[in-house]
Order: structure tokens, then sequence, then C-alpha cells
């Protein structure tokens, strides 16, 4: 790993946005490539901060300020990978569910996706089953991300399961679930494929799935 | 003992008779369930449920709900001549509010405290802390309902006030960008409390109740590090003020900052979520320092489990926290309206049969 990278790793994971754009653009003017910007370092540094957060070593801040720093450089890789008409990882549609206001556990669940090399579709908040049934028909994800923060909306997680379902949607995607009460047994009766229990472990969840399909 | 001695007993890690049940908040639709109508009084709830102290808010006759949308332009007059039963003194969220038309649910769109300039809006959102009328309406509801239970009213200490009034992105953000924006938002809220405590002291209130959300699952939102330099300084200015036994509420995994927080001299912790905190540990660890108040489980149990489960769950946390007292049994934050009503019930009962001294097993 070329020196450049080992910066722009060390600027995301100390949250520090300005030397994120500074290192991204100077990576590009010395002649790499988008892809080795977002696979080299945005995306390990990223995944660093998640191991970091399960660890108890970053909290939820720290997180959120290494996220904006990440955003730094990939808002400035994005239209070029784009341009180059470079597929994503994977795709996401991202919401909380029908019932329930709670964004910050979504938000941080987005961020951290897209720091990982997935295109995110964020839903936002209160999202009934039909609305994740259509981003699907729209969007074509590789998978739904639910979130929940209430005992009561986490009811909505079935109810939205059972709506895919029956618009035969159910083997196009991989669901998981997650928020403060959701617990892999709940995951589990309902159906999905996935619990996470925190935004790193989503992704690090989302992986290993990927890598077992392909 | 009386209930209120039960709990004061209990708060100075001292083992009463019983193992005290307490709620922090009982949402108002569940009380009028519990009770099967809208106008009955907290010492009636008390009796009827067992608990042994009572504060927060009831609905009096009027129609349930929470506590309001607080806007700018309402919440002055209505702190100071509250339109139903409460014992909170709370500052306002500076804050965009949303309701929810469904459940009528209100809740933090977003926090308006992002700036320098954006100070000015403690001056238009924060109430007068001296007004009298609220602690003589409160003064007055105290002697008509007292009886023999413990009396307790809610504050904060500033720390949730800050972090939902910023929003949890700004308050992240300004601690690399402005952390000076996040002490003075932090001191213009402990202060506010710190008035309000005065007039609290002087009053026939036998604890003080803080609430200040500031962790979740994992540990507190922000480091152990910007929580001492920018939190714990302020949360310190409300503490040495407070005369009174108080306890402090944070939901979430507070054990990376417990010995910061224990600095500030409270008398208890609640509500030790299952989920976060393990009340084996926080037994072993603290209980000789601190009082600790909680851990019956509202994510799974309460509103979802059986009864059954209920009993086992109040049977095990008095055989893990109730030896040698210091410990008062209530759920793992409030009684929510989405929790059971037979579960409710059956946690009663549960305490009831299992949390006499000397304690069975």
């Amino acid at each position: 790993m070329s020196n450049i990278f080992e910066e722009l790793q060390a600027a995301v994971i100390n949250g520090q946005t300005a030397k994120v754009q500074e290192y991204t653009k100077s990576a590009l003017e010395a002649g790499e490539t988008p892809q080795a910007i977002l696979n080299e370092g945005l995306i390990p540094a990223m995944s660093t901060v998640g191991e970091k957060f399960q660890k108890g070593e970053f909290y939820i801040s720290e997180m959120m300020i290494s996220a904006r720093a990440m955003y730094g450089g990939l808002n400035i890789v994005k239209p070029l990978l784009s341009n180059q008409n470079i597929q994503s990882k994977g795709k996401a549609v991202v919401g909380t569910v029908q019932g329930d206001l709670h964004d910050i556990g979504k938000n941080l669940v987005c961020m951290m996706m897209e720091g990982g090399g997935y295109e995110v579709i964020d839903l936002g908040v209160n999202i009934t089953p039909d609305q994740f049934v259509s981003a699907i028909q729209q969007h074509k994800p590789d998978f739904v991300l639910m979130s929940a923060l209430l005992t009561t909306t986490m009811t909505a997680m079935e109810k939205t399961i059972n709506a895919i379902k029956d618009n035969g949607l159910r083997e196009c995607v991989l669901i998981a679930v997650g928020g403060a009460p959701v617990t892999q047994k709940f995951a589990d009766q309902i159906g999905a494929d996935f619990f996470a229990s925190d935004a790193g472990e989503a992704v690090t969840k989302a992986n290993s799935l990927l890598e077992q399909l392909n | 003992m009386t209930p209120r001695e039960r709990v004061l007993t209990a708060l100075r890690r001292g083992q009463p008779d019983r193992v005290p049940w307490m709620e922090n908040d009982i949402e108002e639709a569940l009380q009028v369930q519990i009770m099967g109508k809208a106008d009955f009084t907290p010492a009636e709830l008390c009796e009827k449920l067992g608990l042994s102290a009572f504060g927060a808010h009831y609905p009096m006759g009027t129609v349930a709900d929470g506590q309001g949308l607080v806007t700018k332009e309402t919440y002055k007059e209505s702190y100071y001549y509250p339109n139903k039963l409460t014992f909170d003194f709370f500052p306002p969220w500076i804050a965009k509010m949303g309701k929810d038309p469904e459940t009528g649910r209100t809740y933090i769109e977003k926090g308006l405290l992002v700036s320098d300039e954006s100070l000015v809006l403690f001056d238009e959102f924060l109430p007068d802390p001296h007004h009298p009328a609220r602690y003589e309406r409160v003064a007055e509801w105290i002697k008509t309902y007292r009886k023999d239970f413990a009396v307790f009213a809610r504050i904060r200490l500033g720390a949730a006030s800050t972090i939902e009034s910023m929003g949890l992105d700004e308050f992240s953000y300004a601690q690399v960008d402005n952390p000076d924006l996040i002490y003075k938002v932090h001191q213009r809220f402990s202060e506010w409390s710190a008035q309000v405590v005065d007039h609290l002291n002087e009053m026939d209130i036998d604890f003080l109740w803080a609430n200040d959300d500031l962790a979740g699952n994992h540990g507190p939102f922000m480091s152990p590090k910007v929580f001492r330099e920018l939190m714990l300084p302020n949360m310190k200015i409300v503490a040495d003020r407070i005369k009174k036994p108080w306890i402090f509420h944070s939901d979430g995994n507070l054990f990376p900052i417990m010995e910061d927080l224990l600095s500030l001299g409270m008398t208890a912790v609640h509500p030790i979520q299952p989920c976060a905190m393990d009340i084996g540990r926080m037994k072993k660890e603290y209980g000789k320092r601190v009082c600790i108040v909680g851990n019956i489980d509202l994510d799974y149990t309460l509103p979802l489990g059986t009864e059954e489960e209920v009993d086992a769950e109040v049977k095990n946390r008095i055989q893990t926290a109730g030896p040698g007292g210091g410990y008062i049994i209530s759920s793992a934050n409030s009684l929510t309206d989405y929790c059971k009503l037979e579960n409710v019930l059956a946690m009663s009962k549960a305490i009831k049969k299992y949390g006499k001294y000397p304690l069975e097993g």
C-alpha cells in the first residue's frame, strides 16, 4: 500500500475532513484511480472505525466524525466512479420502519454502508411496508435494511417482510434488521436473513453474505 | 415501614422491610388502563400497584397523553401554569419538534443550537427558573396527595438537553469543530437547572430524579475524554447544588464512564438496561457506593413476554441486586403504554411475592 492511502486512512479514522479531501485530490493527481481510493483508502478506514466501535475503543460521536471525513473523500470520487460506469459492491435500501421516527441508528447504518462501498438508498423514517416494496421494485437492491428503536414498532418489520413476500420479491433481496430492542432471536422469528447489533456489523455481515453468494 | 421510609432506606443503601418499587414515568394511557379511569390521584395509582413513590405526571381526568408538544410559543406559559398534574422541572428541548399524527407522540425533528449565533434562542425558549407559579402548584399537590409515599421531582443535569438541542450529529461534529459551543450550551442548561434545584431543595420533596440520556447499548455517545472535559464539569454545577438524595438516569451502557459519573455524588443510578448493563456486575462493583434502581426489561419482557417470564425476571433481579438492600426495583426505563397491562400487574404481584426481607434463597 502506498503512503498516500495510509495517510488517507489515518485522516478518515481521525475524522479530519479537510485532510481527507486534500489526500483524495493528491491521490487523483498522482494517478490513482477513484476505485483504488475507495478500496484502499476510504473503505478500509471505515472498516477500522467499525471494528474500533465494536471493541469499545470508539464511541458513536467518533464514528459520526469519521463518517463525515469519509464523505469528504467519497463526494470527490463518487462522480468520477459513475462517469466510469463503475458498479458499487452492492445496493442497499435502508429505512426506519412504520410508526418509528428515530433516525440516528438508521443514519449510522447508511454512513457505514456507504463507507463500506455500497450504494445506499435512504428512505428515511416511518416507512410503510408498501414503501419498502416500491423501493425494491424501483431500485432493485441487494439488501433491505430495517431499523426500529421501539419494541412496538418491531412488529412493522415482520409486516414489511410479509409484504415483500406477498409481492413476490422475497428471493430478490437479503433482509436485515437492527435497532436497540432487536435481537438475533427476533430476526430469526420473523424470517430476516441477518441481524446486526450495530452499524459496523451491518457492513461486515453484508460483506460476508455477498461473499457466500458469489 | 411506610412506602416513603422504604424508599429512603434503600436510597441510603440500607435494607428496608421490602424491596421498594417505583417508576421514573408511567405513560398516561397505561395509567388509565391500570386504573380503569382517567380521574385518580397519584397515591391511588401507588396503592393499586404497590409503588412506593410518585412523581412525573398524571392525567387527573384530562385526556391521557405524553407531555404535550413543546414549542417555544407555548412552553413558558404551560411550564408556569401546567394544566395537569406534573412534578417535572425540565427545560424545553431547543429544537424543531414534530408530532406523529397517529400516535400523538412528539419527537425532535432537528436541534436548533448549532452555532454561537443560535445561543440567543435560550432567551426565547427557557422559562424563568424563579417564576413562583409552578413551585406553588406543585407544593399544593404534594400537600394534597403525598400520604405515606415518597415524592420525587424530575430534573435534568443538562447533558441530554445539550445533545438533543444540538442534535447528535452537530453535537458530534462540534467536538472537533467547536468544542466551546458544546460547553457553552451545556453550561446554560446546567445553570438553569441549578437555579430550579435551589427552589426544589426548599420543598417537601424526598428526592430528585435527573434524566440525562447520554448513552446507547454499546456505551456513551461521546468518548470518556469528551464526557470528562465538556459534560461532567457542567453536570457538576447542578449536582453540587442538590441537597436531597438524587437518582441519575441514563439509558444505555454507562460502565465506560461510571467512575466519572459517580464523582457527581448521586445517591442512585437508574435504569441499568439489561441489554446494555449486567446488574450482577453493577451490584458487585458499585453496589457499596450507590443504590441501584431498575433492570426489568422493557425491550421484550414487559411489552412482549408472558406473565410467567415477568415473574421469573422479578425473582431473578431481587435475588441478584436485592441482598443487603440498596436496590429499588423498576422497569429498565419507564412503564410505556406499549407494556402489556397483565405484565405490569404480574410485576406488581411478583414484587410482593419475592421482595420481602429477609429474601428467600
